[in-house]
Formats: C-alpha cells, sequence, structure tokens
C-alpha cells in the first residue's frame, strides 16, 4: 500500500533524473555532441562500450534472476565450469581484447599531421596563451584566451605549460591533453560544424583552476583567414576621447608591465595579450562574456572573479577611469 | 579418511616440490621480461631513434613469439604436472603430497595462461601502431 504511494513520486524522480541526463548531452561544451572528425571517434566509442555495458548487465541480472527466481536448484558441474570458463574468462578476454585493439587503432589520431596551420597553447595560470604559426611562417601570430579553428581542415596544437600541469580539453572537438612544463605534447583537431565551444582546463592547476576556460570557435575557412588577417593587426587607435582618456591610463598605471598590446609601447608577457582584447568573446579565459561592465570589474578586483588571480587589484582608480580603461580595452577588437 | 602425512616425509616432500614452486614463476617472469623490454626498446627507439624503431618493432614481434614459446613449453609442463587426464580430478582439496604435487601443475598451469595473454596485449600495439605516433 504504502508503496503504491510512492510510485508516481519515484516515477517523477526517475524521469527527472533522465531528462537532467540527456540535457547534459548536448550543449557547447558536450563530448556526446561532437562537432568534429575526433570528437565523433571518441562518441562512438562511447556509445559502443555503454550499448556493451547494458548488455553485459542485462545478462549478469538475468542469470541472477534465473537461477534464484526461476530455476532454483543446484546446478550441475558442468554448468558451473562452462559459466565460470565461458563468462568468467574467454568473455571478459575477447572483450577487453576487441576494446583494446580498437583503442589502439585511435590512439595515434591525436598527433595525425595538420593542413598546414598549427597552434600553440600554453597553460598559464589561469588562462592560455595562444600563438597562430600559418603555414611556413617563421613568427606566430600572438593571442590568448580564445581558440579559433577552420572548418574542414586539421589543426595541428602544440601544447605545453608554464609552471605547472594544466590539461587541455574541449570536449566538442576532440580528446583530452596534458600540457607539462618544459615538455610538449600534441593535439590534431578537424572540427567539422562551424559554431561555438567550450574548453575547461581539466587537470587541477590551483586556486581558479574552475575558472581556467577557453572559447573556441569554429569558422568556415574564408571567414577565418579574414579573421586571422585581422588578428595579425597591430591594435586599433582609440577612436574617441574616452577612449584616449583610456590609453593615457593604461600608461599611467603601468599595465604594460605585463600586458603587450601591438602598436604601442607595451610589450609586457606576463598576462594576456590584449592586442585585440575587446575581439574575444570572453575576458579572463571565460570567466565573463566581454563587456564593458565585465571590463571595468575585473581591472578593479581581478582575484575577486578570479580567486588567486595573478593581476594586481587597481582599487583606487575611479569608476570614470576604469569606464575610460574598459572603453579603451573594448574598443581593441 | 584422514590423510595424516607423516612429520618427518613432510618436510621431505616439501623439498621435492620446492622446485615446482619456482616453476610456477616462470611463466609470469617471462611475461614481466617481455614488457620490460618491450617498453624499454620502444622508449629508446622513439627517443633517441636508435636502434630505428622499424627494427626494434620486428625484434620485439620475434621477441614476443619466443616469450609465447616459452609460455607454452612451461604451459605444457605444468598441464602434464597437474594431469587432470590422468588422476580424473580437478581440484586438490586435500594437503597431502600429491594433491600439493597436482595443485602446484595446475597453479602453473593457470598462469601460464595469463601470461600468455599478458604478452599478447603488451604486444598489441606493436602489431596495430607499429612507429612512435
Ligand atoms: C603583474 C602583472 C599585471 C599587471 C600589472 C596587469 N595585469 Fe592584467 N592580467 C595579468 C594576468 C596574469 C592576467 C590573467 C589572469 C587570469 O585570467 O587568471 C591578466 C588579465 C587581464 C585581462 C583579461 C585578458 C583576457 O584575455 O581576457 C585584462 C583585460 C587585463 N588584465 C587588463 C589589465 C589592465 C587594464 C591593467 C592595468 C590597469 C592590468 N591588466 C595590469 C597580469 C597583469
Ligand atoms: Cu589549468
Amino acid at each position: 500500500m504504502t508503496d503504491r504511494g510512492n510510485l508516481p513520486r519515484g516515477r517523477a524522480a526517475f524521469w527527472l533524473v533522465v531528462s537532467l541526463a540527456l540535457a547534459a548531452c548536448d550543449g557547447d561544451q558536450s563530448a556526446l555532441d561532437p562537432a568534429g572528425e575526433d570528437a565523433s571517434v571518441l562518441a562512438l566509442l562511447f556509445w559502443v562500450m555503454v550499448a556493451g555495458a547494458v548488455v553485459l548487465f542485462l545478462m549478469m541480472n538475468g542469470l541472477f534472476f534465473y537461477f534464484t527466481r526461476v530455476k532454483v536448484r543446484s546446478q550441475s558441474r558442468a554448468v558451473a565450469r562452462w559459466l565460470i570458463v565461458g563468462g568468467g574468462i574467454v568473455l571478459p578476454v575477447t572483450v577487453l581484447g576487441a576494446l583494446l585493439t580498437w583503442g589502439l587503432t585511435i590512439l595515434p589520431d591525436h598527433r595525425q599531421a595538420g593542413d598546414g596551420l598549427r597552434i600553440r597553447v600554453t597553460g598559464e595560470q589561469w588562462w592560455w596563451r595562444v600563438e597562430y604559426w600559418p603555414e611556413g611562417s617563421d613568427t606566430p601570430i600572438v593571442s590568448a584566451n580564445e581558440l579559433r579553428f577552420p572548418a574542414g581542415r586539421r589543426t595541428e596544437l602544440i601544447l605545453s605549460s608554464a609552471h605547472v600541469i594544466h590539461s587541455f580539453w574541449i570536449p566538442a572537438l576532440g580528446g583530452k591533453m596534458d600540457m607539462f612544463p618544459g615538455r610538449e605534447t600534441r593535439l590534431s583537431l578537424r572540427p567539422t560544424e562551424p559554431g561555438r565551444y567550450r574548453g575547461q582546463c581539466a587537470e587541477f592547476c590551483g586556486t581558479s583552476h574552475a575558472w581556467m576556460a577557453i572559447e573556441a570557435q569554429v569558422m568556415p575557412p574564408e571567414a577565418f583567414a579574414a579573421w586571422l588577417g585581422t588578428e595579425a593587426r597591430s591594435a586599433n587607435l582609440p577612436a574617441t576621447a574616452a577612449a584616449q582618456a583610456g590609453m593615457a591610463l593604461f600608461n599611467r598605471e603601468g599595465c604594460g608591465a605585463c600586458h603587450a598590446i601591438r602598436g604601442t609601447p607595451h610589450v609586457g608577457r606576463v598576462g594576456p595579450d590584449l592586442t585585440h582584447v575587446g575581439g574575444r568573446a570572453t575576458l579572463a579565459a571565460g570567466r565573463l562574456p566581454m563587456s564593458i561592465e565585465a571590463l571595468q570589474a575585473w581591472i578593479v578586483q581581478p582575484d575577486r572573479l578570479k580567486p588567486g588571480a595573478l593581476m594586481p587589484a587597481y582599487p583606487h582608480l575611479t569608476r570614470a577611469e576604469t569606464l575610460q580603461l574598459a572603453t579603451y580595452l573594448r574598443g581593441l577588437e | 579418511m584422514t590423510q595424516e602425512p607423516h612429520p618427518h616425509s613432510d618436510k621431505h616432500e616439501f623439498r621435492a616440490e620446492a622446485l615446482s614452486l619456482w616453476r610456477i614463476t616462470f611463466a609470469p617472469a617471462t611475461w614481466a621480461l617481455h614488457f620490460v623490454l618491450c617498453y624499454a626498446l620502444v622508449s629508446l627507439s622513439c627517443i633517441h631513434g636508435t636502434p630505428p624503431v622499424a627494427i626494434t618493432r620486428s625484434a620485439l614481434i620475434l621477441a614476443t613469439l619466443a616469450a609465447l614459446a616459452v609460455i607454452a613449453l612451461l604451459g605444457w609442463r605444468s598441464y602434464r604436472h597437474w594431469a587432470p587426464g590422468r588422476t580424473g580430478r580437478l581440484t586438490h582439496p586435500y594437503g597431502t603430497p600429491e594433491h600439493r604435487h597436482h595443485f602446484l601443475g595446475h597453479a602453473a598451469f593457470l598462469l601460464a595462461i595469463i601470461s600468455a595473454i599478458g604478452v599478447v596485449f603488451v604486444a598489441l600495439p606493436l602489431l596495430v601502431i607499429g612507429g612512435c605516433q
């Protein structure tokens, strides 16, 4: 009786969990909603393993059910022996052998040669240093905290880290790869669906590890080429009086000791390159959507948004001053 | 019904079984040796380029066949030791010298099987990947 009374609620809870679980499958950071060749291979591997696990689960529990409810008597030694040898040795060895072989054929994929473009990504605390090396170039196009890929082309990523181990992972585009100080690891990606995806540092790297994300944009190849051309240029000159005042503040406050803005005397390399910071979709490695207000909040007190952030706070700046600085930076598209 | 062995003969028999006790480690030891050889040589080839990875690969495939042959031989000997066909018994529940003897053969045989599987799994990358990718 009590059982019956509980059933509808139990069922509702069940469907709630199922729908939440399924809702988590699509979205811009899902390995189960692949947007490229490499992620598709991994998603297929995942589904095959899930299906296999379901079959094994049903078989196991089916046997349990059969021997405890349907055929409740002791079995002959021959049956027992076959179950142990077949189900305990032959089946797992075959299944594991097959999965291992398949996994091994996928393993070399992350080092496949690309179609020309190489991107070097370095894990910093807690942001990403990014350099584009188009085919044949001998100086990189420096950027930060955002990645763009030409759709349908294979791009090689060369990964490293400045201080501690990070891990590079854009689930919708491919597998995960650790980044080590003093060592290079490689990842080769061929995104196919234009769109915006989210990556996340996947190896605990300190206080603000959880805030170390990266926006990835996959663009049609022509749009990508045009964008890369813009990204290679020096920064825009400030267009308005407010932006000009912001530029002066940037000089006065010494931001250039840590930040570079190409086309200005500022060449700092401690923090992210800000030449085109206003053109990024997010601020401070995915912490906030890019906007004037976000920039202001960041400049006044970075560690309120990212605990432990390695950028000093500027609490002495007035609201008018942070607005000018933010206007200048937002204009650097 | 109880076959209480004489304490002295027990000691004596145990000494005679000491070699069998060693012998059950041979197949896993072959697996371990093959494992170390594969990992060491492939790392050397892939980092220093000497010996070239193609040569390392062929050598290790040969080493794999050799390891499997050794394990097969050990397995065959331990099977005869176990002698389930002759005695008609798969298990050896009593602590008599005879049961101990068959038990050691049985254990060595099972260890040979798992060692062979281990060697094949360790060698799979040589066949499937082949190089330093
Ligand atoms: C001591 C070095 C240092 C100084 C000085 C400094 N910054 Fe930073 N800045 C950093 C670091 C490090 C980060 C990255 C922090 C993070 O994301 O965890 C950063 C991040 C930023 C970002 C976000 C960049 C992006 O890609 O989203 C902006 C904007 C910024 N700083 C502006 C300023 C301004 C404006 C000043 C001067 C008022 C300034 N910084 C002074 C080190 C510095
Ligand atoms: Cu990190």
